[in-house]
C-alpha cells in the first residue's frame, strides 16, 4: 500500500485510528467524555471524506475511493456521531464504560464505510465482518441485563452461520470466476458455461442468505426482534440504521456489475422482497411493544429497498439509496426518542409505558410521532416520497406484483405505526414521573426532525445528489 | 382591491400557505390559551378577507382565473402549480367561511388548546391546497395533509369511541388513496412513455392516450379515494361514527368540507383525465346515490343521536349531489355544485347548534331532549332554520340546489329523477323528527321545569356572531343563488364540454 493510497483511504483511517487511541487512552483515564471525543473524532472523518479528495480511484483492488463511497463514510460517520451523542446520557445513567463504547462505535463506523466503499469480495467480507464483530460487543454491552446477554448470543450464533454462508459464496465464485475483483469476477462468471457456471450461482444463492441474515429479509429475519429488544437503545439505532444500510450501499454496485446475471437471480430476489414485506407486516400487526414493532417493520422496508436494487438502473437505484437514507434519518430519531425516554431502571418499551406521554413530552413525542408517520410514508414527510419513488420504480421497472404488494402492505403499515401514536395522544396518562432526557439527544431529534420535515418538502437537491453518485 | 393587484401578489400561495403560518405560531405560543386562540381567529378571519377580495374582484369568466406554477422535484417531474377557477374559487370560500365558524363553536377550548386550533389551522392549509392544486402529485400530498389534522382532532378531542371513529376514518379513505396514488403512478408512467415527458401536471395528463380497459383500472382507483370521501354508499360506514365521535369544529370541517373534496376531486381529476371510464360508470354512479339517498334516509329515521341523524343526512344529500353529477348536463352540475355549497353551510350551521346544545343540556339524545323552544327561544329558532333548510324548504338554501338537480336529473334518468324527489320527502321525515325531539314536546328528561340546571343560558355574543352570518347565508342562497351560480357556469360547460379543463 502506497502512500498515496493511504490519503485516499484516510476517513476510515482516521476512524480506525481515532477509535484505537480513544481506546488506549481511556484506559488510562476513565471518563464519559470520551464518548464527545468519539463525536469530533466522526465528524473530522466525515469532513476529511466530504472535502479531501483521494489521490487514487481505487485502493489495493478492495475499496472504492469515488463519490459514491465517499458520501457513504460521510453518512456512516455522521450516524456514528450521531448515535454517540444519543448515547451519552445513556452511558451515564446505565453506567456504561465511555471509551470503549466509543471506540467500538467508530469502529463500527469504519467498518460500514469500508463495506459501503467495497470493490472486491473480500473487501465486502471485510468490511462487513468489521462492524459485525463490533457489534456483537455493543449489543450484549448492558452486561447484567439478561435480556442483552440473550440477544448479544443470538446475534453472534447468527451472525457466525451468515459469515461461514459469506465465505463459502464468495470462495464458489472464486472458484468459477477466478477473480475477486467485482466486475471481473461477474464477466468471468458470464464467460464459463456449465458446471463451473452453475457454481458460480450457487456461490451467489449463498451470498444472497448471507445478507439475508445481516439485513434481515424474511425468512432469515428471526433474530430481529430479539436483538432490537435486548440492545441498547442508541446500539439498537445504529444496528438498524448502519449495519444494514451499508449492506445495501455495496450491493447498489454489487447488483449493478453483475449486469446479465442478474436475470437468474430476478425470481429469488422478487421472492425475498414479496415476503419481507408480508411476512414483516403481519408479524408486526399484533406487537405491543415499539422495539420489535420496529424490528418487525424494518423487515418490511428491507423488502422495499429489495425492491429497488431488483428493479435497478438508474432509477431503482436512485429511489432505493433515497429510501435508505429516509428510512435511517426516521429509525435514527425513533430510537433517539427511545433512549432519550429511558431512566436508570427502566427502558420503556411497551405501549402502555407511552400512555399519555404526548402531552407530558409534547417535543420528543411529536418527533417520535413525525418518525412513526415517514416510516408509514404519510405526506409531507420524508418518507412519502421515498415510498413514491420505489413504487414508481416499481411500475416503471415492470414489477407491477411488487409494486401491489408494497401499497398493500403500506396500508397496514398505518396500523401498526399508528398503535403507539394513538397511545401517546389519544389515551389518559397515568400519574408518573418526568422522564428528563439530555441535550445531546434533543439535538440528534431535532437534526432528525428537521431532516424528516425538510427532505419531505423539498427532496430535489438529495435527489439530485443521490443521480448525481450513481454511475 | 382591484384585479389587477390581486394578480400581482402570489395570492394563492398566501391563502394557502397563511394557515400553516398560524399553525407554527399556535405552537409557538402554546403556553398561552388567549394568544393561540386569537391567532386562530385572525388567520381563519385573513383567510376569508382574502377569498372574500377574490369573490369579489376576479371576473366570472370560464378558464383558470389566477395560476401559480413552479419547479418542484424536477427528478420526478413534479411542479408546484396552483390555478383557481369558479368552482374551486367557490370552494375555497366555503372552506374560509366554515373554517371561521370552526374556530369561534372552538372558542373555549379547554384541553390543549394550542394543539387543538393548529390542527385545525394545519387541516385549513389541506383543504384549501386540495382545492387549488393541479399537479397530481401536490393534489394528493395535500389531500393526505387533511388526514392526519382530523386523525388527531377527532381522536384526541371526540366523544365516546373516539379512537376507533378516528382509525376508522383515517383506513377508510387511505386506502382509497392509495388505490389513487397506484393509479396516478400508472398514468404517469404510460403518459411518460407515450410522450417522452415525464409530468404529473393535470393538464398534460389529460393527453395521455390509454387503452379502454387501463382506462376503466385507473379511473376505479381514482373514483374509489373519491367515493370513499364523499362517501358513496356501500362506502359510507365510516362516516356516521367519524362525525357523531368528532368536537364541534371537527364536525362542521368534515361535513362541510372533507366531503365536497370528494366531489371536487371527482369533476376535476376523475372525469376529465378519464372521460370514457366516466361515461360508462354514471348509471353505476346514479344507482347508487340513489340507494344511499334512501337508505341513509332509512337509517336517519331511526337514530336517537341527533348528531347521527345529521351525519346520516350528509350521505343523502351527497346522494344528490351524485345524481346530479352523474346526469352529466348543465343544469344538474350547476344544481350538485349549488348543493355541495349549501350542504356545507346548512350542515356546518347544524353541527355548530348541536354543539351549542351539547355544550347546555350535556346530552345529543333525542329521547332525553325537548322542549327547548321553552327554555331556548334564540337557539331554537336558529335549529329550527337550519333544520328546514336542511330538508329542502322552498325560500332556504338547500331547496334551490334539490331543485335543479331534480330537473337535470329528468333529462337524463326521469325514473331516478322521480324516485329522487321521493327522497326529499324523507329528509323532511328524519329532519321533522329531530325538530319535534329537541324544539317541542314537553321539556326532556334532563329538564324538569323548576329544576335549577334547566335554565340555560341563550345565546351569548360570541353565538350570535356566529350564527347571524350563516343563516344570512342560508336566506341569501335559496333567494338569490345566482351569486354562486354565476361563476360555475362558465367552468362546468368547459368542464362538460371538454370533458376537460378550463
Amino acid at each position: 500500500m502506497s502512500l498515496l493510497e493511504l490519503q485516499a483511504l484516510l476517513p476510515q483511517i482516521i476512524l480506525a485510528l481515532g477509535a484505537t487511541a480513544i481506546l488506549m487512552l481511556g484506559a488510562w483515564y476513565p471518563s464519559r467524555k470520551w464518548i464527545l471525543a468519539g463525536v469530533g473524532i466522526a465528524l473530522v472523518a466525515a469532513l476529511c471524506a466530504g472535502f479531501v479528495s483521494p489521490a487514487v480511484a481505487e485502493v489495493a483492488g478492495l475499496y472504492s475511493t469515488g463519490r459514491y463511497a465517499c458520501f457513504f463514510v460521510i453518512v456512516w460517520s455522521l450516524l456514528g456521531a450521531f448515535s454517540l451523542l444519543l448515547s451519552l446520557r445513556y452511558a451515564e445513567i446505565h453506567d456504561l464504560p465511555g471509551s470503549e463504547y466509543s471506540s467500538l462505535v467508530l469502529f463500527a463506523a469504519c467498518g460500514m464505510g469500508l463495506l459501503s466503499a467495497a470493490t472486491s469480495l473480500i473487501g465486502l467480507f471485510l468490511g462487513l465482518e468489521a462492524f459485525t464483530l463490533v457489534f456483537y460487543v455493543l449489543i450484549a454491552f448492558k452486561r447484567e441485563d439478561p435480556r442483552g446477554a440473550e440477544a448479544g448470543l443470538k446475534y453472534l450464533v447468527m451472525g457466525a452461520v451468515a459469515t461461514g454462508f459469506l465465505a463459502f459464496g464468495i470462495s464458489l465464485i472464486y472458484a468459477a470466476s477466478g477473480s475477486f475483483h467485482l466486475p471481473e469476477a461477474f464477466v468471468g462468471l458470464q464467460q464459463t458455461a456449465g458446471g463451473m457456471r452453475t457454481i458460480g450461482l450457487v456461490g451467489w444463492a449463498l451470498i444472497l442468505v448471507a445478507i439475508g441474515f445481516k439485513v434481515s429479509l424474511a425468512p432469515f429475519h428471526l433474530w430481529t426482534p430479539d436483538v432490537y429488544q435486548g440492545a441498547p437503545a442508541p446500539v439498537t439505532a445504529l444496528l438498524a440504521t448502519g449495519s444494514k444500510g451499508a449492506v445495501f450501499a455495496a450491493l447498489v454496485p454489487l447488483f449493478t456489475a453483475l449486469g446479465p446475471l442478474k436475470a437468474d437471480l430476478e425470481v429469488i430476489l422478487w421472492v425475498l422482497a414479496a415476503l419481507s414485506m408480508l411476512v414483516g407486516t403481519l408479524a408486526a400487526l399484533p406487537q405491543r411493544n415499539l422495539k420489535r414493532m420496529l424490528a418487525y417493520s424494518s423487515v418490511v422496508h428491507m423488502g422495499y429497498l429489495l425492491t429497488g436494487l431488483l428493479v435497478g438502473g438508474r432509477v431503482g437505484n436512485r429511489a432505493l439509496l433515497f429510501y435508505l437514507l429516509a428510512y435511517s434519518i426516521a429509525t435514527l430519531g425513533a430510537f433517539g426518542v427511545l433512549s432519550s425516554f429511558s431512566r436508570v431502571d427502566d427502558e420503556p418499551q411497551e405501549y402502555t409505558d407511552f400512555r399519555g406521554l404526548g402531552y407530558l413530552h409534547p417535543r420528543r413525542s411529536s418527533v417520535l410521532a413525525a418518525c412513526l408517520l415517514s416510516l408509514a410514508g404519510i405526506p409531507p414527510l420524508v418518507g412519502f416520497f421515498a415510498k413514491f419513488g420505489i413504487f414508481s420504480a416499481a411500475l416503471k421497472g415492470g414489477y407491477p406484483g411488487l409494486a401491489l404488494i408494497g401499497i398493500l402492505t403500506a396500508l397496514a403499515s398505518l396500523y401498526y405505526y399508528l398503535s403507539p401514536i394513538v397511545v401517546l395522544f389519544m389515551q389518559q396518562r397515568d400519574a408518573r414521573q418526568l422522564r428528563r432526557g439530555g441535550r445531546h439527544e434533543y439535538i440528534v431529534l431535532a437534526c432528525c426532525f428537521a431532516a424528516i420535515l425538510l427532505l419531505g418538502i423539498y427532496p430535489a437537491p438529495l435527489l439530485d445528489l443521490l443521480g448525481s453518485l450513481l454511475p | 382591491m382591484t384585479f389587477v393587484s390581486l394578480t400581482e401578489l402570489p395570492i394563492l400561495s398566501l391563502i394557502l400557505w397563511l394557515p400553516l403560518a398560524g399553525t407554527l405560531l399556535c405552537l409557538l405560543f402554546r403556553h398561552s390559551n388567549f394568544a393561540c386562540r386569537w391567532l386562530a381567529l385572525l388567520t381563519t378571519g385573513a383567510v376569508l378577507v382574502l377569498a372574500i377580495c377574490l369573490f369579489v374582484g376576479l371576473p366570472t369568466a370560464p378558464g383558470w382565473l389566477i395560476r401559480e406554477d413552479y419547479a418542484w422535484i424536477p427528478t420526478f417531474g413534479i411542479r408546484y402549480s396552483l390555478a383557481l377557477d369558479g368552482i374551486s374559487l367557490l370552494l375555497v370560500s366555503l372552506t374560509a367561511v366554515l373554517q371561521v365558524a370552526a374556530v369561534l363553536i372552538s372558542w373555549k377550548q379547554k384541553e390543549h388548546p394550542a394543539l387543538f386550533y393548529a390542527l385545525v389551522l394545519l387541516l385549513e392549509t389541506g383543504i384549501i391546497g386540495v382545492f387549488l392544486a393541479t399537479d397530481l402529485i401536490l393534489f394528493y400530498l395535500f389531500w393526505e395533509l387533511m388526514l392526519i389534522p382530523m386523525l388527531f382532532l377527532i381522536g384526541v378531542w371526540g366523544h365516546g369511541n373516539r379512537v376507533y371513529a378516528a382509525l376508522k376514518f383515517f383506513f377508510f379513505t387511505l386506502a382509497g388513496s392509495l388505490c389513487m396514488l397506484l393509479a396516478i403512478i400508472t398514468l404517469y408512467l404510460i403518459h411518460g412513455e407515450q410522450s417522452g415527458i415525464y409530468s404529473f401536471a393535470l393538464e398534460s395528463l389529460m393527453q395521455t392516450q390509454l387503452s379502454p380497459g387501463i382506462e376503466m383500472l385507473l379511473y376505479g382507483g381514482f373514483l374509489l379515494a373519491f367515493v370513499v370521501k364523499v362517501p358513496l354508499f356501500p362506502f359510507h360506514t365510516w362516516l356516521p361514527d367519524a362525525h357523531t365521535e368528532a368536537p364541534a369544529a371537527g364536525s362542521v370541517d368534515l361535513a362541510g368540507l372533507l366531503l365536497k373534496t370528494g366531489i371536487y376531486g371527482l369533476i376535476r381529476f376523475a372525469f376529465p383525465l378519464f372521460p370514457h371510464a366516466a361515461q360508462q360508470s354514471l348509471p353505476l354512479l346514479a344507482v347508487l346515490a340513489l340507494i344511499g339517498i334512501f337508505y341513509a334516509a332509512w337509517i336517519a329515521y331511526v337514530q336517537t343521536d341527533v348528531k347521527r341523524v345529521v351525519a346520516y343526512s350528509s350521505v343523502a344529500h351527497m346522494g344528490f349531489v351524485i345524481l346530479g353529477l352523474a346526469a352529466w348536463n348543465q343544469l344538474a352540475w350547476e344544481g350538485a355544485l349549488l348543493l355541495m355549497v349549501n350542504h356545507g353551510v346548512t350542515t356546518g350551521g347544524l353541527f355548530i347548534l348541536i354543539a351549542m346544545l351539547q355544550d347546555r343540556t350535556g346530552s345529543r339524545d333525542l329521547r332525553a331532549l325537548g322542549g327547548m323552544w321553552k327554555t331556548l327561544p334564540f337557539f331554537s329558532a336558529f335549529f329550527l332554520l337550519f333544520c328546514l333548510a336542511s330538508l329542502g324548504l322552498p325560500g332556504l338554501s338547500n331547496f334551490a340546489g334539490e331543485i335543479l338537480v331534480l330537473l337535470g336529473a329528468f333529462g337524463r334518468w326521469p325514473v331516478f329523477a322521480a324516485l329522487a324527489a321521493a327522497g326529499v320527502i324523507f329528509s323532511a321525515a328524519y329532519m321533522l323528527r329531530v325538530v319535534q325531539g329537541v324544539l317541542w314536546g314537553p321539556l326532556g328528561q334532563l329538564c324538569k321545569i323548576g329544576d335549577k340546571d334547566c335554565l340555560h343560558e341563550d345565546l351569548d355574543r360570541r353565538e350570535w356572531l356566529l350564527l347571524i352570518p350563516l343563516a344570512l347565508l342560508v336566506v341569501w342562497l335559496g333567494i338569490y343563488p345566482t351569486t354562486i351560480l354565476e361563476p360555475l357556469r362558465g367552468p362546468i360547460s368547459l368542464l362538460l364540454q371538454g370533458g376537460g379543463l378550463p
